[in-house]
């Protein structure tokens, strides 16, 4: 099972003049249980590629393929697909609009032709998954904080119980507590349940430390995937394309160009500590 | 889909139509709209037509631009065209199928009117096209001005006239946006009769009414940090001032109006 983009391209405005070439020739395939970060600078096609996953836009050409099926097949069932890859957008809470925080998470639900309580008991689920307390279960959604408000609209597509889970910068606009949250909860679904997970993020910080595979992406173009160790070792390129690489992983970076020989390729602030430890006692 | 949409787009170039001052071209527009009325035989046809076809050039936006102003007024043109074709009594019968008789004098009127409907539309649409909203309500605000004396409150409704136009996109956008989010949790548009299509709206509409208003009250909070207080006493930082090139459009104007009437007066077709 997985998810396979064959030279697939993506013109916006296709044959009005203004067209934007948003993605060239994309070839991935992402595997079952992989938890894949995709990094890239604003504007450089990251969002219209997760778009793409679950049917919303349709490539200019190429074929898309999930579990071996190609989308693209007139007798493909597109909204099965939605249902089976779930898609949390920017800013998820803004879309938002029940009476209740619980009867919001039972929309997707409900969509899927579920039993209400199939539904109910999924949503209930969902949201103690998210963090969400049950006694805000009747509250409106409105009247929530920002930070639960995200959480409440994740646990809707939670609640849909999809097999891959796509998310463009979930951690956006939150405080580090919030984010913090958010990204723990998706280590444990990835854990936990095995869902393949793709998150979406223009900073390395976040990616860095929980993704076992990392995509960038530069101008519509795939420049760079493969373990974030090894993606952090081009850190001038990174630089070039506006992203840069961890404070963590620059440190380990200046040491070794000063001829310390440290081992591996630490990505997050404590593998660093380690590696460097092992390093000094070493030497 | 939902993008298509294109009410007041412009067209960014540096012709002399896109830098002529904006008044010119809203009084000029209306003149020519107006002027549009003031002809019966081809002649006048023909004139319009030259005169626009030149101002299209000069604005140097694309013709097909210009022509896909027509599209969302398409059905109307249409079902007008077809009234004129079918209603239309007196001159030879052509053809005469039941109710429907359809005569010389019909086909004539059908093609005048619809060619003037097309005028108008893309007499205004290279308005739209050569002047950003911004520029058409400060034209407008200034024009109007006059209607202060009568406690008309100018300011204030061409403030919100830019305010409006200035959401439009952002708000198309949201939809979208919107739309799609929906659309990702299984939401179905398409399916069911009127009724339950309406119900089924209500997750694109809530949400959009939500950050319609979330929008409104930070940009009020914006504007209140700024300390805007309305239109008393308020200076601008591009004043609106008439160059030679304005007096001189102006002048075109009044040629091609002189033209028009002359040439209907005193041409036999």
């Amino acid at each position: 099972m997985s998810i396979k983009l064959q030279n697939v391209n993506f013109i916006y405005g296709a044959g009005t003049g203004k067209e934007k070439h948003a993605l060239k020739n994309i070839n991935i395939e992402i595997k079952d249980g992989e938890f894949t970060g995709i990094a890239g600078h604003t504007g450089s096609g990251k969002s219209t590629l997760v778009q793409l996953l679950n049917g919303l836009e349709r490539a200019t050409s190429g074929e898309i393929f999930y579990n071996g099926q190609n989308i693209y097949d007139k007798s493909y069932n597109m909204r099965k697909l939605r249902s089976k890859t779930g898609l949390v957008f920017q800013y998820p809470e803004h879309q938002l609009f029940e009476t209740t925080v619980i009867n919001d998470v039972q929309f997707g639900p409900k969509n899927l032709g579920l039993s209400q309580l199939e539904a109910e008991l999924r949503s209930f689920n969902a949201l103690k998954m998210a963090g969400i307390d049950d006694s805000l279960l009747d509250v409106s959604p409105f009247a929530l904080s920002g930070g639960q408000k995200r959480r409440v609209a994740i646990a809707g597509v939670l609640a849909m119980q999809p097999e891959v889970l796509v998310l463009d910068e979930p951690a956006a606009g939150l405080d580090p507590a919030g984010r913090d949250e958010i990204l723990g909860l998706l280590e444990k679904l990835h854990k936990e349940n095995n869902t393949t997970i793709i998150l979406v993020s223009h900073s390395m910080e976040d990616l860095a430390g929980y993704v076992d595979r990392m995509i960038v992406m530069n101008k519509g173009e795939i420049v760079l995937d493969g373990k974030p160790g090894q993606v952090f070792q081009f850190e001038k390129e990174l630089e070039n394309i506006g992203l840069g690489v961890p404070q963590p992983a620059k440190v380990i970076h200046q040491l070794k160009e000063a001829g310390a020989d440290i081992k591996g390729e630490p990505v997050t602030a404590g593998e660093s500590i380690d590696a460097i430890y092992n390093w000094l006692k070493g030497a | 889909m939902i993008r298509d949409i294109t009410i007041g787009q412009y067209y960014a170039s540096d012709s002399v139509i896109h830098k002529l001052d904006p008044r010119v071209k809203v009084v000029c527009t209306f003149a020519y709209i107006i002027s549009l009325f003031c002809f019966k035989q081809l002649s006048g046809y023909i004139i319009a037509a030259l005169f626009f076809w030149c101002i299209i050039k000069l604005s140097k936006v694309p013709l097909g631009f210009v022509v896909r102003g027509i599209k969302p007024v398409l059905f109307m043109l249409v079902f007008t065209a077809m009234l004129n074709l079918f209603w239309t009594s007196g001159g030879n019968v052509l053809v005469k199928f039941g109710i429907i008789t359809i005569t010389e004098e019909g086909i004539e009127r059908t093609v005048f009117m619809a060619l003037r409907l097309v005028f108008l539309i893309i007499g205004s649409s290279i308005m739209t096209l050569a002047t950003t909203p911004n520029q058409l309500t400060d034209a407008i605000e200034k024009l109007l001005r006059p209607l202060n004396r009568i406690k008309v409150p100018v300011h204030e409704v061409a403030m919100m006239m830019s305010i409006a136009l200035r959401f439009i996109p952002i708000l198309v956008e949201e939809t979208d946006k919107i739309m799609k989010a929906q659309l990702a949790r299984g939401a179905d548009f398409e399916s069911g009769n009127i009724f339950s299509r309406i119900k089924n709206m209500t997750p694109i509409i809530i949400p959009l009414f939500v950050s319609a208003a979330r929008r409104a009250s930070g940009l009020a909070l914006a504007m209140d940090a700024r300390c805007y207080n309305g239109g008393s006493g308020r200076t601008k930082m591009k004043p609106l001032e008439y160059k030679g090139r304005d007096i001189a459009a102006y002048l075109v104007m009044a040629v091609y109006i002189a033209v028009i009437i002359i040439a209907g007066k005193y041409l036999p077709f």
